[in-house]
């Protein structure tokens, strides 16, 4: 008797699941991190790459920390690279050369830290102008000047490790081509410049009055 | 008190007396797997009274009468013939969600003849489907945006959107210090020097929620969410009611009052026909992540154009992406979370 009663409660429930309704997919996941959760994969099968994008930009490997990306190289872009087809003399000796003339970068006015932190030579090496120097001394090149940057700003530098500070160029489909510190900030004058915003809706404005 | 004489209106919740339901809580669609159809099928095969059978067939006569009229006629030219044959296959076409990778093929093709034929300009409409292991995701950082509005810019021209009404997907809303996320008292048409003082910057747009309630309210299935995440709308096929826009908790949905106007040496000739594709008057419309850019593996317009970084626009579902990192370490939050409307368009700030 028993025996049937269950048996009678197993068909009935294996019918309800047979005849209820199917839940669509909206309803497998109770929020969009359990879905992200569950679906991720470590290699996918993408057919589209931001290599198309980014063909023109020419690029340098940045590999730290288990960081892997790609910067814009920065030697090209630097109007009188190399520094030393001038700069073939020391800074004092130029200078005594040149009095009375109009320097060669006399636009340049460092806007960034205090003069007590920060001069020409703290990141310009003077025996040797093609390169920077860190803190301690050690050369940087001119590519890889994020390193010069992370000395102080570390947690920028951590942000811009993972994605969340600076900008990713092209597309966002692998491989990553991000840019580095001196694409967007001028490391003279590193702050972003007020300025007025580039659109202004007249016919929006009109409507609210 | 009987049902009759009430004095107060109530809203009949869990009273109403529906034969279709079939217990499970889940009143969209139905419980049986149905054979999807297309182009004829899904306008004629339906039941219908009479009476509205009479009426729609009046309608499709007066609009197909001109057409065939056209088509038929032996003083009218081969492309005015060609044209309307467009028109009355454009008419009879189904709705997108349905359409089978042929009939796709063949509206694609049919718009872009047809724009030819209006202007002589070749277009590029694409019906790219979803990537396999793709799920979109936006992040937003609020203390490095500036309001500079480049990416509403950006997002103007690279949408096709209607420039006589400065209609717009993005809003940068100029927020004042100390006063948390008061959308009421922010501003989002200013001109004036920016970052002004004691304010900070919070863009809005179509946040693509994985559980939208636009999509939910549409009466004709014209919006829905796609595999990738993207919730995107038929223009063909939509109605122009605006449920959805009533339904948008974040002001996300923009409705086509007129015509929309683009000058031709303005249009973005590369489209995609659930993207920028240019739009008729009395339809929805609304940001697509820029379909005809990110299905491509690009970033979206606003994301590129955006000079402070402020925009982070990836695949969710790659532990390696910019996206996943910000969520994994950021302290991120997004707009009326409570809702259970799961948007999948983060904040952060540093």
């Amino acid at each position: 008797m028993t025996t049937k009663l269950v048996l009678k409660v197993i068909t009935i429930v294996i019918c309800l699941f047979v005849v209820s309704c199917k839940h669509s997919d909206k309803h497998k996941y109770h929020t969009v991190i359990d879905k992200v959760e569950a679906e991720t994969v470590s290699s996918s099968n993408l057919t589209v790459t931001s290599e198309t994008f980014n063909e023109t930009i020419k690029t340098v490997k940045f590999g730290e920390d288990g960081y892997d990306f790609l910067i814009p190289e920065r030697k090209s872009q630097i109007a009188s690279y190399n520094c030393t087809e001038c700069h073939t003399q020391p800074i004092e000796k130029l200078k005594q050369d040149q009095v009375g003339e109009k320097a060669a970068h006399w636009n340049i006015k460092i806007v960034h830290a205090g003069i007590e932190t920060m001069n020409c030579a703290t990141c310009h090496k003077a025996n040797n102008m093609d390169e920077l120097h860190s803190l301690t001394n050690g050369p940087i090149d001119f590519n890889l000047s994020y390193k010069l940057c992370s000395q102080c700003h570390q947690q920028e530098f951590k942000d811009w490790k993972g994605g969340a500070h600076g900008k990713q160029l092209g597309g966002w489909a692998p491989p990553r081509l991000s840019n580095t510190c001196v694409n967007c900030h001028n490391p003279h004058k590193p702050a972003f410049e007020k300025r007025w915003p580039v659109r202004f809706n007249t016919t929006v404005e009109q409507e609210r009055e | 008190m009987s049902e009759t004489n009430k004095k107060w209106y109530s809203l009949n919740l869990n009273q109403s007396k529906k034969s279709d339901s079939c217990g499970c809580g889940n009143n969209e669609g139905s419980c049986s797997e149905e054979k999807p159809k297309d182009g004829f099928d899904q306008i004629m095969d339906v039941s219908m009274s009479r009476r509205s059978a009479f009426k729609k067939i009046t309608a499709g006569l007066v609009i197909g009468a001109g057409a065939v009229s056209t088509a038929c006629s032996v003083v009218s030219g081969d492309e005015s013939k060609e044209k309307s044959g467009i028109e009355w296959d454009e008419y009879f076409k189904g709705n997108y969600k349905l359409m089978t990778d042929e009939d796709k093929n063949n509206t694609v093709d049919r718009l872009t003849r047809s724009y030819e034929l209006r202007t002589g300009k070749k277009i590029n409409i694409s019906s790219k489907d979803a990537e396999e292991d793709v799920l979109f995701g936006y992040a937003f950082n609020i203390s490095k945006c500036q309001g500079y509005m480049d990416c509403v810019n950006a997002c103007v021209e690279e949408n096709n959107q209607d420039r006589s009404t400065e209609m717009q997907y993005i809003r940068i809303h100029e927020m004042e210090d100390g006063k948390g996320f008061n959308f009421e008292e922010s501003d989002d048409n200013y001109y004036h020097e920016v970052p002004a003082e004691g304010h900070f910057y919070m863009g809005t747009q179509c946040f693509h929620c994985d559980n939208p309630p636009c999509v939910e309210v549409c009466p004709v299935q014209a919006t829905w969410k796609e595999k990738d995440g993207i919730v995107v709308i038929d223009y063909d096929w939509c109605i122009g009611c605006r449920y959805c826009m009533a339904a948008c908790p974040y002001d996300g949905r923009r409705f086509n009052w007129k015509t929309p106007e683009v000058p031709e040496q303005e249009v973005n000739k590369k489209q995609h026909y659930l993207g920028n594709r240019l739009r008729k008057k009395g339809v929805m419309e609304k940001c697509t992540f820029c379909i005809q850019r990110s299905r491509e593996g690009q970033n979206p317009a606003c994301v590129e154009a955006c000079p402070t970084g402020s925009r982070t626009f990836g695949n969710l579902l790659d532990p390696k992406s910019n996206i996943r990192w910000i969520l994994d370490n950021k302290k991120v939050f997004r707009l009326k979370e409570d809702l259970g409307t799961e948007p999948k368009f983060w904040y952060y700030m540093d």
